[in-house]
């Protein structure tokens, strides 16, 4: 015996450890697959990802960024007026049964058969109160609305005008007419909020608020996760770190008034929360992801184990949105047209295409309207053909001649500087992209490389996400990678041009913007186009097809001709995938009852009525 | 009284030391990460900007500072603003002074990028699950790995030759790369067991056989990713220990005195202990930082992914709030490393009464 004590103590310890891990794994491995043991019925469960990254902090539907399934555009607790179609561009019936435009007013009627999930109607007092307190608290998400009204008004329905404050009684008003600014005319972006704005029990919120005294930071500070009033057809169970569980709430009005007396056949949606990318993929192949909405790369390759997206062939997405090269007007050389034009016939389109976004996109075209889809229709190629860019280095070596610009090449074939007509060197272009997004990261990297390949100084600049977005809003940026108002609503393309463009709070390098961060087409400097600003405040006005489409023309060769950005590939607002493994009927091109979004996201919220369980 | 006791002023003079380091840590824990340029209101507003015009942001812009303490308020609550109507940026040093009044009632504040969550709230819902992946795991491996050491540096032969080149490749693995080796064999290959969470979806934490079951089958492949690696690096540094003690001149001295070969073991052992028993003290202080790597690998809850997300966010207060509670835990595990080995190692009890 040569051990000593100490030795044959550890090492009985060590015995003990060992034995305790290998019980503890032995439990774990003898487990049988079956997760019906006191957890949610798989067969009633659907789990949702992409939608929420880290453990849930507000459901205050009342905040700017609430989590899920509160969150912008998430449709399963609290509704919105209407629902946004992106397939056919109609709007869609949810607690208004109806709208209609006028002149100068836009007016929305409610189904006779919501309620909240307390038993009280959803009235247009509740509507009124929804949006009048944007009006109020400047601070709140429907607050920027209340530029383009003046005010709200309730009708019942014996078209008698409403009294302000509410009364029992069956008669409540139903009609809400939403009055249009004249000055400022523009019932696209009203729409846009009938299909965002979510409507709030104002005999739950009021008291509440009031009981603050009104103080609306201290309201915005209530987490509204216990018993909120409620008119969605889920309601909030739990939630953690690892996820957020809502269950269906039977007494819904909508299953009866439109859904035809149906139940969902989903009782739990669930959002698992991962903190990893990698983690999609895998919850999605092994089934126990339903649905996603993150960037999977390489999703062809998952087919085989039942994952799909929208289409099963390339470019197997939907796109919606254009991210882009943000300019910065103000930054020499970028404020001359010459030289943005040559750097967008600089930029192999097909290589950030095929390299950076595994191909989901269809071919770029020029321009900042779709090609494809709904906005197809005013799009020309005739116009593209004539004024737009596309990848054609020798057209970029021609733009930067004819702006006296020349690359010097090292001996190796190395782009060193860019001189100008003076001889000087002009100043590097530096492509900011947040740090760490590496589809951002990889674009830009392909952009550096075909612009310095014709001559032009460009150099990419990854910064921290916190300073990125500081310099977006300040124009901290020569040029900056952005998607800018990527939702497919009511108001595209117009809203995509507007961001863009628009001269309104118009502000200095240093002071924030939080649209048109590039300052471009300053009012105040010699080159303005005022013609931009007349086409921006005109096309939510017009009514005639034709007239509209002339106008869409004459603002998209505009953009062309001048390149304020530099369009780069198209891509899905939110991406679409699922695994067939437990749900069955999700819409696909093939099968396009709704639109490419996953259950909770707007109107992909009606397939909960449409899909049914698979069974093993 | 110190005179006398010279154990207590030995005790008193360390933990006098660590008071003082305690409290430069929590000036640079405070200032460390406020001295960027980051402002963390600039990320909130990138996600409830959308739409907003320019006059509404700047309000709710504004309504984030003051709720975060970052600009001045005077005392019916109204924001101080310089003469070309810009509010008026808090100092520091006032910063600094308000958040030393709150820490000592025990309040860290408010996390920013969570808001309206509170930092401790955070952190309690994080801490059980990295002290229960992190503290079994550096527990065993420690003293598997001690143990295999020892014995690998004094069986030697064929032991030795196949032990040492396997933790040495244990060791030697990037934890990220094991964790993934771990996930692509085990969890999508052959489907063994869970490739990522902490538990069945379906399951909720409590107390049952259901999710107990599940919670040890999920457990298994984030534990073995750091517990392989921890006996590795122990392992090896026990060896190399004992090895050392087996050349030293008192080992020598007692075989030569014939003294009993186990006895002369135990001493060895007791002495190679004492740098690893620092090594231990160091790991059990520093795992509430959370087994990062292991969390995004697996998706497992924990710490780490939160402490992450709050330094690339700028959330002053989380990043301060977590860092004090690491500062915390690394100080008590040193000082009682300290006092344990001041009892255990002879030569510092001498120092002791020597009075020095």
């Amino acid at each position: 015996m040569s051990e000593t004590l100490t030795v044959e103590l550890s090492r009985s310890r060590a015995r003990t450890a060992l034995a305790v891990t290998a019980a503890l794994l032995f439990l774990g491995a003898c487990r049988h697959e079956k997760s019906d043991s006191g957890g949610l019925p798989r067969a009633e469960t659907f789990y949702v990802a992409g939608r929420q990254w880290g453990e849930p902090s507000s459901f205050n539907p009342l905040t700017g960024n609430p989590d899920w399934p509160v969150a912008n555009s998430i449709n399963l607790v609290y509704e919105t007026l209407l629902y946004y179609n992106s397939l056919t561009g109609k709007m869609e019936p949810l607690l208004a049964e109806s709208y209609q435009t006028t002149d100068d007013t836009v007016e929305a009627t409610l189904n006779p058969a919501a309620h909240w999930n307390d038993g009280k109607k959803v009235t247009g007092w509740d509507v009124k109160y929804s949006f009048d307190l944007g009006q109020k608290y400047k601070s709140l998400p429907m607050a920027p609305l209340w530029q383009y009204l003046t005010e709200i008004k309730l009708y019942d329905d014996a078209g008698k005008e409403a009294p302000v404050d509410p009364v029992e009684g069956a008669n409540y008003p139903r009609r809400v007419v939403f009055v249009l600014n004249k000055e400022k005319k523009n019932p696209l972006v009203v729409l846009d909020e009938f299909q965002n704005t979510r409507i709030v029990p104002r005999h739950s919120i009021e008291p509440q608020l009031r009981a603050l005294g009104g103080n609306i930071d201290a309201f915005l500070k209530l987490k509204f996760d216990k018993d909120a009033v409620s008119s969605g057809p889920y309601k909030l169970l739990s939630y953690s770190g690892e996820k957020v569980v809502t269950v269906r709430d039977d007494g819904y009005w909508g299953n009866q008034a439109l859904h035809g007396g149906k139940l969902p056949a989903v009782k739990y949606v669930v959002h698992p929360i991962y903190k990893g990318n990698d983690a999609f993929s895998i919850g999605l192949r092994q089934g126990r992801l339903d649905a996603s909405s993150t960037f999977v790369p390489r999703i062809w390759l998952k087919n085989k184990k039942g994952v799909h997206s929208w289409m099963d062939e390339p470019p197997f997405f939907l796109s919606t949105s254009i991210p882009m090269l943000m300019i910065n007007h103000k930054h020499r050389p970028l404020n001359e047209v010459h030289y943005r034009r040559a750097m967008a016939f600089a930029i192999n389109y097909k290589d950030i295409r095929e390299l950076a976004v595994s191909g989901y996109s269809d071919p770029l075209k020029p321009g900042l309207i779709l090609p494809f889809g709904l906005e197809s229709k005013f799009y020309s190629d005739e116009d593209a053909k004539q004024y737009g860019t596309w990848f054609e280095p020798e057209r970029a070596k021609q733009e930067l001649k004819d702006g006296g610009y020349t690359g010097v090449f090292n001996s190796d074939g190395e782009l060193v500087e860019t001189h100008d007509a003076s001889g000087q060197k002009v100043p590097t272009v530096y492509i900011k992209s947040p740090a760490g997004w590496s589809d951002w990261e990889s674009i830009v990297r392909i952009a550096v490389k075909s612009m310095r390949a014709v001559g032009i100084d460009a150099r990419e600049r990854f910064v921290d996400s916190s300073l990125f977005w500081n310099a977006l809003f300040q124009g901290d940026f020569d040029m900056i990678m952005q998607t800018p108002s990527s939702a497919p609503t009511p108001s595209k393309p117009w809203s995509r041009f507007e961001f863009l463009m628009t001269t309104q709070d118009f502000a200095p390098e240093g002071e924030k913007m939080y649209k048109n961060m590039g300052r471009y087409n300053d009012p105040k400097s010699p080159g303005y186009i005022a013609r931009l600003d007349e086409l921006i405040a005109k096309i939510p006005t017009i009514t005639n097809e034709q007239e509209l489409i002339a106008a869409y023309r004459e603002l998209n060769v505009l953009f062309m001709r001048d390149q304020p950005t530099i369009p780069l590939v198209y891509r899905a607002d939110a991406f679409y995938e699922f695994s067939n493994k437990h749900w069955a009927n999700m819409p696909t091109a093939k099968n396009p009852y709704l639109p490419p979004l996953i259950p909770g996201d707007r109107l992909g919220t009606a397939m909960l009525w449409k899909i049914t369980p698979v069974l093993n | 009284m110190l005179k006398n006791n010279p154990t207590l002023r030995y005790i008193l003079a360390r933990a006098s030391w660590y008071f003082v380091t305690f409290l430069v840590a929590v000036t640079i824990n405070f200032f460390l990460p406020r001295l960027g340029d980051a402002n963390p209101v600039d990320t909130m507003m990138a996600k409830v900007s959308g739409g907003l015009d320019a006059k509404s942001a700047k309000e709710k812009e504004e309504a984030y500072l003051k709720e975060f303490g970052l600009i001045e308020v005077d005392p019916s609550g109204a924001i101080r603003r310089d003469a070309a109507g810009k509010p008026i940026r808090t100092s520091l040093a006032s910063q600094f002074v308000s958040y030393l009044g709150m820490s000592l009632h025990g309040d860290l504040g408010g996390s920013i990028q969570q808001y309206p969550k509170r930092v401790s709230e955070i952190i309690k819902t994080g801490i059980p699950w990295t002290l229960a992946l992190q503290l079994p795991t550096i527990v065993l491996g420690w003293l598997i790995g001690n143990v295999l050491g020892a014995l690998a540096a004094y069986k030697r032969g064929p032991f030795d030759k196949l032990l040492y080149p396997l933790v040495l490749l244990a060791s030697a693995i990037p934890a990220f790369c094991f964790g993934i080796l771990l996930v692509y064999f085990f969890g999508i290959r052959l489907e063994w067991f869970p490739a990522i969470g902490a538990y069945d979806d379906g399951l909720t934490p409590e107390l049952s056989i259901a999710f107990l079951q599940s919670a040890s089958y999920y457990y298994v492949l984030p534990f073995l990713s750091v517990f392989l690696l921890v006996v590795g690096g122990q392992a090896i540094g026990m060896r190399s220990m004992c090895i050392y003690e087996l050349g030293t001149d008192y080992v020598k001295y007692a075989k030569l005195l014939g003294i009993k070969e186990s006895k002369i073991l135990f001493y060895m052992f007791r002495n190679a202990m004492l740098p690893q028993l620092t090594g231990l003290a160091l790991a059990l202080g520093t795992m509430v930082g959370g087994a990062l790597v292991t969390e995004i690998i697996f998706s497992y809850p924990g710490l780490g992914l939160a402490i992450l997300t709050a330094i690339q966010q700028s959330d002053y207060p989380l990043v301060t709030g977590t860092c004090l509670l690491i500062t915390t835990c690394v100080l008590i595990a040193n000082f009682s490393v300290d006092m344990l080995i001041g009892f255990l190692d002879p030569r510092i009890r001498a120092a002791q009464a020597a009075g020095g």
